[in-house]
């Protein structure tokens, strides 16, 4: 088949492409920070809080990680109004994307503080600290140091994930490309530069997960 | 000697014709390959009513789908439906999914840069539509509202020019997205086509959901992949013959419930 790429119509449109990488970026980076957060009261009330608490943070838990994230959207920005709240785009897909990453880190954190070693817990309570103090200061952070690799997934993941907040007319790298490719119908052209600036913002993720890491968990940590 | 004379004859008649078939052999066409195959496939939008819906028996179903499948019908191949929504419907035709799209995709010059418009088998009418309460009597009243529009559609191409300063424009990748943002209240006024627009509001009567203006009318048509001289041709032909005989026309009414106009030819 014959068909003769035309890039000079992606650069000069590509300012736009960056505007959409952009709110890309920092729809995904603020839902990582405030879904991480999310995830880490879940784990540790489901570790440590009352009964009903724990029941409630195990259905939000099983519903979110089974159920498309789509349907999650729409809920967000299609249902939500009709009981009085009516989010902007940007905003419900902020939202969507923290409550789904929650329940995921929640239950990736879970297995990290199952594996931290139960005497270090007993040595804890022997010292008289509280479920708090116990949870923050001897749980946590090995339970991060541990799950980090699965987390930073998770969170490139979600990145990645946040192309279908497009459907609700959030204006992010994928809204942009479709409106593009729609008026210039260089289809091709633009989905290949779009594919590539997701590639490199999930290499920039990760790059910075990595030196994060090195921050966190290794420097000065190594006597 | 006589049967020297008759090998020598043989001899130049299967060189004569050897040299003939060396002649440049044309490159298989699309439309050969589909008889070939026996197999026509054209991309279709199910998300566009009345042209292109699933039927209740999953199927699908609307004037774009009835339209493919009399014209398989004509041509004497089997019909296979490549389903993609309104932003595929140029993409999966140029990336060879499909031989055709018939996706009531209006004519416009930006579109026949890509592809190659076939003659119209259709018209339709953008429509802006919202709630009786909300107040959209001219374009100048769509200053400050939240106006739905669908990606890769005549409306995108159409609204943005004619709104006025002020307006906000709100993008869906579906019209399904374009219709429950109207719904839900997430947009004051959407933009479409009249016959959807009747399909949200007969849908909805508790909405009240009426048309305001009339953005634009326009033709529609099939479209083939660029230098598809033959098939264009032979779905010319057919589209010719099936507006003489009123099928076009019969198929419109059918799922519009109005008459199909005049089609230009070009």
């Amino acid at each position: 088949m014959h068909y003769v790429f035309h890039f000079d119509v992606v650069w000069d449109h590509f300012p736009e492409l960056l505007t959409g990488a952009l709110l890309t970026i920092r729809l995904s980076a603020i839902a990582m920070v405030l879904g991480l957060v999310l995830g880490v009261v879940c784990a540790y009330q489901a570790s440590a809080g009352p009964g009903p608490i724990r029941q409630a943070i195990k259905l939000y838990v099983e519903i979110i990680r089974n159920t498309p994230f789509l349907v999650q959207i729409f809920i967000f920005y299609f249902s939500l109004p009709t009981i009085g709240l009516r989010l902007d785009a940007n905003t419900a897909a902020m939202l969507a994307m923290t409550i789904n990453l929650g329940a995921y880190a929640s239950e990736i954190l879970r297995s990290g503080i199952e594996a931290v070693p139960r005497g270090q817990i007993e040595a804890g309570r022997a010292l008289g600290l509280s479920r708090l103090q116990i949870f923050r200061l001897i749980i946590l952070f090995p339970a991060l140091k541990t799950v980090y690799p699965a987390l930073a997934s998770q969170f490139i993941l979600l990145m990645l994930g946040s192309s279908v907040v497009s459907t609700i007319s959030a204006v992010e790298l994928t809204a942009i490309t479709n409106s593009l490719q729609s008026t210039t119908f260089r289809s091709f052209e633009f989905y290949f530069v779009a594919t590539g600036m997701y590639l490199v913002m999930a290499l920039g993720f990760r790059a910075s997960f990595t030196a994060l890491y090195w921050l966190v968990f290794q420097r000065g940590r190594g006597a | 000697m006589k049967t020297y004379l008759r090998l020598l004859a043989l001899l130049v008649l299967v060189a004569g014709s050897t040299l003939s078939m060396s002649q440049p052999a044309h490159a298989e066409t699309t439309l050969d390959k589909i008889l070939k195959e026996k197999k026509l496939r054209v991309a279709i939008d199910v998300g566009n009513p009345p042209f292109g819906v699933l039927g209740k028996d999953g199927q699908p179903d609307g004037s774009d789908v009835a339209v493919a499948r009399q014209m398989a019908k004509d041509m004497g191949v089997e019909l296979e439906f490549v389903q993609v929504p309104s932003t595929g419907r140029i993409p999966a035709l140029l990336a060879g999914r499909a031989d055709v799209t018939i996706a009531s995709i209006s004519v416009t010059t930006d579109r026949a840069k890509t592809v190659m418009y076939c003659n119209p088998n259709g018209a339709l009418s953008i429509v802006i539509l919202a709630p009786k309460a909300t107040a959209i009597q001219k374009p100048a009243d769509m200053a400050g509202k939240r106006i739905g529009i669908t990606r890769a559609t005549l409306e995108e191409a159409t609204v943005p020019k004619m709104a006025p300063q002020g307006t906000n424009i709100v993008w869906f990748d579906e019209i399904g997205a374009t219709i429950q943002a109207l719904l839900s209240g997430q947009v004051d006024a959407v933009a479409m086509t009249s016959f959807a627009g009747k399909t949200v509001a007969d849908g909805n009567p508790d909405k009240q959901i009426e048309p305001k203006l009339t953005v634009t009318t326009a033709f529609y048509g099939p479209i083939v992949r660029p230098n598809d001289f033959e098939l264009r041709q032979w779905i010319n032909t057919w589209i010719f013959l099936n507006t003489q005989n009123g099928t076009l026309a019969a198929i419109y009414k059918q799922h519009t419930g109005l008459d199909l106009p005049t089609l230009p030819t070009f």
